[in-house]
């Protein structure tokens, strides 16, 4: 008996002098992969301005400001990107009067210059409202999306006083 | 008076996004004998939005049917939700994307303005 205790305490002794001195290390990995995937973020928030009674407008002249999308993929042609201006308003006043919509939206920023035909080789669907973009290249874009609602279907009428609000869609649809 | 009325359509400072993976999901064999599941995960990074809609469409952006746990998925912020997706046999061949949407809040102070749509694509 008194035998095995010894033994033991010897190969604990011997264990702890590895250790101490570096003889037994402990190596935690860290893993990671990078799976495909398509990010849609909204870097910066946008705001109508109201340069007069009958204009709501994105555009910073107007003290308005242009939403900003960015678009995230890991993967080149994976993914492509829809991005839509608003049509119609999701919440509003009471309106009995027609409200006419343009907008544009256009790639602002991109982070790989390989991505700099991405306009010009966008298409557009829903009557210009949708532009449709293809995601060639991994890597991150931004794109501007501009509104401006116009009240009284060409006879300038003053919008109802009250609160407004618009959606753009930003979607991003795998290939 | 008009210029006191100010037009919002979109709050809050911070990169807001979500994502949805896998890109390219597949159908496997589920615990029911006539029908196929896949799994999927959201990630949230948006403040503004806890939920989610979950949909099928075919390669014509019809709607299909399928069953799932819940179609308006909460996924709390900056968490992961995973969830898994069950469909006939015999309408999986037809499917071709499942799309999450964000579910946006118009009654509240905090008006998001950017919905977000991120579609995968079966293969």
């Amino acid at each position: 008996m008194k035998k095995i205790i010894a033994v033991s305490l010897v190969i604990l002794l011997n264990g702890c002098t590895l250790w101490k001195f570096g003889g037994v290390e402990a190596n935690t990995n860290i893993n990671g992969n990078v799976e495909s995937r398509c990010t849609v973020n909204t870097d910066t928030v946008g705001y109508y301005g109201n340069p007069n009674a009958y204009t709501l407008t994105t555009l910073p002249a107007s003290a308005g400001q242009v939403p900003i999308v960015r678009i995230d993929t890991s993967l080149a042609n994976a993914y492509k990107a829809q991005i839509s201006y608003p049509t119609s308003f999701s919440s509003s006043p009471s309106l009995g009067d027609t409200v006419v919509w343009t907008g544009a939206v256009a790639v602002d920023q991109t982070s790989v210059n390989d991505m700099s035909g991405y306009q010009s080789a966008s298409t557009t669907s829903d009557g210009g409202a949708m532009r449709i973009y293809n995601l060639t290249h991994a890597g991150t874009t931004w794109f501007s999306v501009s509104s401006v609602a116009t009240y009284g279907g060409g006879q300038q009428k003053a919008f109802p006083s009250g609160s407004y609000t618009a959606v753009v869609v930003a979607e991003c649809i795998a290939q | 008076m008009y210029r006191s009325v100010i037009f919002l359509i979109a709050l809050g400072g911070t990169v807001l996004g979500h994502d949805m993976t896998p890109t390219y999901p597949s159908w496997s064999m589920s615990f029911v004998p006539t029908a196929k599941q896949t799994t999927m995960k959201i990630f949230n990074k948006r403040q503004d939005v806890q939920w989610y809609q979950i949909n099928i469409f075919d390669s014509e952006w019809n709607a299909l049917p399928f069953v799932t746990r819940y179609k308006y998925i909460n996924v709390p912020y900056l968490k992961h939700a995973e969830f898994d997706v069950f469909m006939s046999t015999e309408n999986t061949t037809d499917a071709e994307y499942i799309c999450s949407t964000s579910k946006l809040r118009g009654n509240d102070d905090f008006k998001p303005i950017v919905e977000s749509r991120i579609c995968s694509r079966f293969k």
